[in-house]
């Protein structure tokens, strides 16, 4: 997926009822209430914190870009997808932000500093510059060659084998592969920087970088399922237990103690509506949320009808036909799964 | 006990580099010492050996973080384990695990900010430290090209360490330099080595051109008479870009390098230039440090520097195997002024003193709100805490003419008629001991002594995944 690609992808999803700074928030993965909520609201849990490095300069740019070749219609305050971008045949993303978080960045850590490990070792250089400086990263490589025995040539060669095994299993391009290779280092070969591996195929760095990440979270997934030994060590502490924010689960245990609402926002000193932004997430991950301590069932079937009716999910336009609704509840009763509904 | 044993065993190393062997004699007889030795010439074996004799530890300020890494990590791949940096991104985990052993490390290494701090202060009193470097040195030195003004706190901390012997270290320092050294470190007699600056076999060259595009021009038919590996100093990361692009469109391998590129790119960069898979770096002065390749052939500087210091220490990146290497400086009407306003720029206004000292504590809003720079802020806030607002006004003053003279030292450079080396070496006060046959362009240059361009260098690049990871993985 190019990175125009997955900006049209989103603007897609949110069908017009977001500003075009929104596909910006939820690849950087900010976590505010509104980023968060509209993951539930329009199925953008793939896309979430793909980029977190994206800089907003060069994020313009593409949108400008988009203008400029007509995907991107200017419509009185709101922005359209031309035809010609919704006729657009955008193939399938192994992209999977929401579950891995943007810990495919710690996977490749240990992975880089792993295969460049090997690769001296094996060629008898017992002493190289770590590609990877950070401390924590380091030491936890140590422990794990230690446990698996990296200086018997067998284990190397497993490890090289299952390397093989999963790449070719994973369901990406022969680009993609050839991407995440490029990125490591060897004693013989040294990585390359994102700008020449773009210039050498022609894409964008936008484009080589978001292809890095599916790559890797399709990788990563083909790891997790099939659990070959050496690799799947790799993925400790990668997968988050808790899909939840660390700040919705501070929330979520007081609640679940009994506290309401007010109580929570005094306790944790934290606005109201933080704390509202909370259980929003809160509703979004759980499909057994009881929202009835909110808003009462009646009100709650009220605001789907008028949002199915609609054909719409901005809180203001419900809200006009429905002033005895809050902002809060029409939030929280759109982000509860349909399953629940 | 026998150094050269010492040495051997420690580095495998059968023989000292010239200066070392004086420098660590002294440093193990007690006295306090400054050393000049020219980058490349191992500087931190003055340490690091006596290290091993000396009972307790070795406090070493190091003035930027990407030196103190990468010295770090020269310690630790030596298999040193007793090394511990200590700077403002140390973890609060790590940081109560450090302080209660302090005192076990061998080599403990700390940027100046932390140095002062009232805490770490407190720490450092506790324990033993037989000797304190001061790497870098020059950076104390307001007159020096590259001053640093936190560095000027390590003279605060020295009274609370009971004045420990000092090693100074610096790869360039003029007499004056030399003299601010002593006087921050209060340093009354130490003993000072001076290796002579010169590299013989560096051949100085400068090109002049009516303008700037012809440089370009000289560029593209220099990539293609000699080979590398070589480095261009491009003055602006935008530059950098632009010349590896120029290169590696005529079919020559190059890559750009600046500080605006992730670490990670960095590092690549860095290694496909020692592995030979790269002819050209194209890089702003972010380009350098912590590098060592030995068979460096050019650096060709395509803008001017901003002082002789700087542009000697970025020349003697070049032929640290003592092989013939050109320094070709690139010369286009008009640079010079483009030069005053490029150095002038880095030092605070008065305007922007005047602010800070307005609004005190506040003051860091004045970088938001595009008042203040960024770079301006970190001199005031030094110079703050030690003088009234009219002081600081006229500390600027003094340190803007010290840079006029540097730059007014580039314009005489370009127009010298006579030995380029000889003028190199009288502005570190030093006398040139003798000319190498190929010296400089004013005395004539032979440049056949220079490899010709061949194509056949360039290495072969897998193009399939498999075959790349089999490359790098050959198990």
């Amino acid at each position: 997926m190019l990175f125009s690609e997955l900006i049209l992808a989103i603007m897609k999803a949110v069908n017009r009822q977001r500003t075009i700074s929104s596909p910006y928030h939820l690849i950087k993965g900010k976590k505010s209430g509104q980023t968060i909520q509209d993951i539930g609201y329009f199925s953008l849990y793939p896309y979430f914190g793909v980029l977190p490095k994206l800089d907003k300069k060069a994020y313009d740019q593409a949108v400008q870009r988009l203008f400029a070749e007509g995907c991107l219609l200017d419509n009185d305050q709101v922005v359209d997808l031309s035809p010609k971008a919704m006729d657009l045949d955008i193939a399938a993303s192994p992209l999977n932000g929401w579950k891995y978080r943007g810990n495919e960045n710690l996977f490749f850590s240990r992975l880089s500093l792993i295969v460049q490990t090997f690769s001296h070792i094996s060629q008898q250089e017992k002493t190289f510059d770590p590609i990877v400086i950070n401390e924590e990263v380091q030491s936890w490589v140590k422990k794990y060659l230690k446990q698996i025995d990296f200086r018997d040539l067998a284990v190397a060669q497993a490890f090289k084998k299952e390397l093989f095994t999963t790449l070719t299993d994973s369901g990406i391009s022969e680009t993609h592969k050839m991407i995440v290779t490029e990125r490591l280092t060897g004693l013989a070969l040294s990585g390359l920087t994102w700008q020449q591996i773009a210039d050498s195929k022609n894409l964008l760095l936008l484009d080589v970088q978001l292809m890095w990440v599916e790559a890797l979270h399709s990788w990563m997934g083909v790891i997790e399922q099939s659990k070959p030994p050496l690799l799947f060590g790799l993925m400790e502490g990668i997968i988050q237990q808790s899909s939840l924010t660390e700040t919705a689960q501070r929330t979520k245990k007081l609640f679940d103690k009994g506290f309401s609402l007010e109580q929570i926002a005094s306790l944790r000193q934290l606005k109201t509506s933080t704390i509202e932004d909370h259980f929003v997430e809160l509703a979004m991950n759980d499909p057994f949320f009881n929202y009835t301590a909110f808003v009462n069932p009646a009100l709650f079937e009220a605001i789907i009808a008028e949002s199915r009716s609609r054909k719409t999910k901005r809180l203001r336009e419900i809200k006009e036909h429905l002033p005895e609704a809050s902002y809060f509840q029409i939030r929280l009763a759109l982000a509860i799964r349909e399953e629940q509904r | 006990m026998n150094l050269d044993e010492l040495l051997y065993n420690t580095y495998g190393f059968s023989s000292f580099r010239p200066g070392q062997r004086e420098i660590i004699e002294r440093v193990l007889a007690g006295e306090d010492v400054i050393a000049l030795l020219p980058t490349g010439m191992g500087k931190s074996i003055c340490y690091q050996l006596p290290a091993k004799v000396l009972p307790d530890s070795i406090l070493i300020v190091s003035p930027l973080l990407s030196l103190m890494q990468d010295q770090v990590a020269q310690l630790k791949k030596m298999g040193e384990k007793s090394v511990v940096a200590i700077n403002s991104f140390l973890k609060p985990e790590d940081k109560e695990r450090i302080w209660s052993t302090l005192s076990s490390y061998k080599f403990i290494f700390i940027s100046p900010e932390m140095l002062v701090q009232p805490f770490v202060k407190q720490k450092l009193k506790q324990i033993r430290i037989s000797l304190l470097v001061a790497d870098e040195a020059h950076c104390i030195s307001q007159w020096g090209f590259d001053f640093r003004p936190d560095y000027l706190r390590i003279s605060e901390i020295l009274p609370h360490l009971n004045f420990p012997q000092v090693l100074a270290l610096t790869a360039t320092a003029t007499d004056k330099v030399t003299e601010e050294i002593k006087k921050y470190l209060a340093l009354s007699e130490p003993y000072v080595y001076s290796h002579p600056m010169d590299r013989k076999n560096i051949v100085y060259d400068i090109k002049k051109f009516e303008e700037s595009r012809d440089k370009i021009e000289f560029i593209k038919e220099f990539v293609q008479k000699y080979n590398g590996p070589g480095i261009i100093y491009a003055g602006t990361r935008k530059k950098s870009q632009e010349l590896s692009m120029l290169l590696t469109e005529l079919g020559v391998s190059a890559a750009f390098y600046h500080g605006g590129m992730e670490h990670q790119d960095r590092v690549f960069v860095q290694q496909q230039f020692q592995n030979g898979e790269l002819q050209w770096i194209c890089s702003t002065n972010a380009f350098g440090m912590g590098v060592h390749i030995p068979n460096i052939r050019h650096v060709i500087h395509y803008q001017l520097p901003t002082s002789i210091e700087g542009y000697v220490q970025e020349v003697g990146r070049a032929g640290r195997d003592g092989q013939p290497s050109l320094a070709t400086l690139l010369y286009a009407q008009g640079d010079e002024a483009l030069l005053d306003s490029l150095v002038m720029d880095d030092l605070p206004t008065q305007h922007e003193i005047e602010a800070v000292y307005r609004h005190g504590a506040g003051a860091l809003h004045l970088i938001d709100q595009g008042i203040v720079r960024e770079t301006a802020m970190r001199v005031i806030s030094y110079w703050m805490t030690q003088l009234p607002v009219e002081g600081v006004i006229k500390q600027m003053e003094l340190l803007r003419s010290g840079k006029r003279q540097q730059v007014l030292k580039i314009r005489e450079l370009i127009g010298l008629q006579g030995c380029l080396r000889s003028f190199i070496v009288q502005c570190f006060d030093q006398q040139l001991g003798g000319k190498p046959d190929n010296c400089c362009i004013n005395d004539g240059i032979d440049y056949d002594a220079f490899e010709v361009f061949s194509p056949s260098t360039e290495k072969h690049f897998p193009l399939q995944w498999q075959e790349r990871l089999s490359v790098i993985l050959p198990i």
